[in-house]
């Protein structure tokens, strides 16, 4: 065997080392290289800058605790920048296992910006339906969710005064981590009932939103820790995804490298086998 | 008996499929009135899936069990772990935390159900790596070129990319708006128009296969 085949067919268990220290390593010693603001994440910062005060904002939080690392920091950063804006917050989530995660997130963002239940924000929690809750508010949203997650009835809360269905919202977000997610948010709620859509994913379903994203469809996307890291550079309250962003630029390279490394082995091995092919 | 079976479900399938594609179209009240009252009924539905999908997997892995079958202990674990969040749940009736203060449903929640799918996730950045060192090889021109464009994506989403070479973000940037949403819009249109087409074989009752494959 020779020296390109064998390192082609290296330990994996090498490739996990590297790529354990490439995350660890950062992580102990961050070093805090800027982050470049991209117009798809501005377009989402922009437009919750130029709602008033009291605006109706919708967050849907579309994902469980396997996505947390890179949406949970997205939804830090929104609630944040939604109530220093003063907005009424409205958290609902469609995927059942995301419940009790969206519960304390928002709690936790409400409470360190001393923000009131009832008043400045609600948790509406989840539904059974999927993509028919979707449509279920757009017709009334005291239907979908009689009560909130903590059992008071949504009728008469006066973070929701004048608001009877999805017609009613200023700003919705749905931060999605597949389906149902923004792109639910968009066939069975924008489309139909002419609120205007931001998008927040993980970095894998990120460039299947683009073309909703192109076409105005959606005003903005917010795309893995790097959207999370620009948005919490945005609005200047640097989090877990700006410290994650030396980790993700480590790994990042070490793949690429090991992409480079790969290939220059098998464009040896290649060469080798063609050479004694001829001489043979 | 084939009636019931066969032509009640069709009609039904074609009535409701022919009212809620015009319905969309027609933007009179009693029009909205219908489509709440269905939207509350998926809702309805929905919950009923729920416990029929629960159902579903207690019978498979029961069977499993009891057949002794290869991978049973994991059947016996998800069995004890379904059990016990269940009975969890209704002893604290479906909340996580009362005052502040974490129930039993909370504390699996939080310190079984997180962390596991957290593992589960981060896992895949060592496979991913594993995996594109083995096979991420420019065989062919078409993977040359398939492996240029995420070299230049993976360097231009993050800081650490910008910052040695600059012009990889909006290199990248132009790679994601441009090549790769004209291409995934044009898989969008003809999913659609595949959608469509479908719609209309399961409406008009020649697409059957939703109506399962028993005796008549």
């Amino acid at each position: 065997m020779t020296f390109s085949e064998r390192m082609l067919k290296i330990d994996r268990r090498i490739i996990f080392a590297v790529i354990g220290v490439c995350t660890l390593l950062p992580l102990l010693y961050p070093v805090g290289l800027p982050i470049k603001i991209s117009p798809e994440v501005r377009g989402v910062y922009d437009y919750m800058e130029a709602l008033p005060e009291r605006s109706v904002f919708l967050l849907s939080i579309d994902f469980d605790p396997a996505s947390k690392p890179e949406l949970h920091p997205q939804a830090i950063a929104l609630l944040r920048h939604a109530f220093r804006k003063n907005f009424r917050v409205v958290a609902m989530t469609l995927w059942v296992s995301g419940t009790g995660m969206a519960d304390q997130l928002l709690t936790q963002v409400a409470q360190e910006m001393g923000k009131e239940k009832g008043k400045d924000y609600v948790f509406l929690g989840w539904s059974p339906g999927g993509t028919a809750v979707i449509i279920n508010m757009g017709q009334d949203l005291y239907q979908s969710f009689p009560s909130d997650y903590s059992g008071n009835p949504t009728k008469g809360q006066p973070v929701l005064d004048g608001v009877q269905s999805l017609k009613d919202v200023n700003y919705a977000i749905s931060l999605a981590a597949g389906n149902p997610g923004v792109e639910a948010w968009y066939v069975f709620g924008k489309d139909k009932y002419k609120f205007e859509l931001g998008g927040g994913c993980t970095g894998v379903i990120a460039p299947g939103l683009y073309p909703l994203l192109r076409s105005g469809q959606i005003n903005g996307l917010i795309g893995g820790l790097r959207g999370a890291a620009e948005y919490e550079s945005l609005i200047g309250k640097k989090g877990r995804a700006v410290a994650g962003m030396d980790a993700q630029s480590a790994t990042h390279m070490a793949i690429i490298m090991l992409v480079i490394i790969c290939n220059l082995f098998y464009f040896s091995q290649r060469r080798a086998s063609k050479q004694q092919h001829q001489i043979g | 008996m084939i009636f019931l079976r066969r032509q009640v479900p069709l009609l039904i399938t074609m009535i409701t499929g022919l009212v809620f594609a015009a319905q969309y179209y027609i933007p009179h009240p009693a029009s909205e009135q219908v489509l709440t009252s269905a939207t509350k009924w998926l809702q309805i539905i929905g919950g009923f899936a729920l416990v029929l999908g629960v159902t579903s997997l207690f019978h498979q892995h029961a069977a499993k069990i009891r057949r002794k079958e290869a991978g049973w202990g994991y059947s016996l674990v998800l069995y004890a772990g379904m059990l016990g969040t269940i009975a969890m749940g209704l002893w604290a009736n479906g909340k996580e935390s009362i005052d502040g203060a974490a129930t039993a449903f909370g504390w699996i929640y939080n310190f079984m159900m997180v962390p596991l799918q957290g593992t589960m996730f981060a896992i895949l950045a060592f496979f991913i790596a594993s995996a594109a060192y083995r096979s991420f090889r420019a065989r062919s021109r078409e993977a040359a070129v398939l492996l240029i464009a995420a070299v230049i994506v993976m360097m231009g989403r993050v800081p650490l990319g910008e910052y040695l070479i600059p012009i990889s973000g909006d290199l990248s940037q132009w790679i994601l708006n441009v090549l790769n949403a004209s291409v995934r819009r044009a898989i969008l249109i003809g999913v659609s128009l595949g959608a469509i087409a479908l719609s209309f074989k399961i409406i008009f009752g020649v697409e059957r296969s939703y109506l399962g494959g028993g005796k008549e």
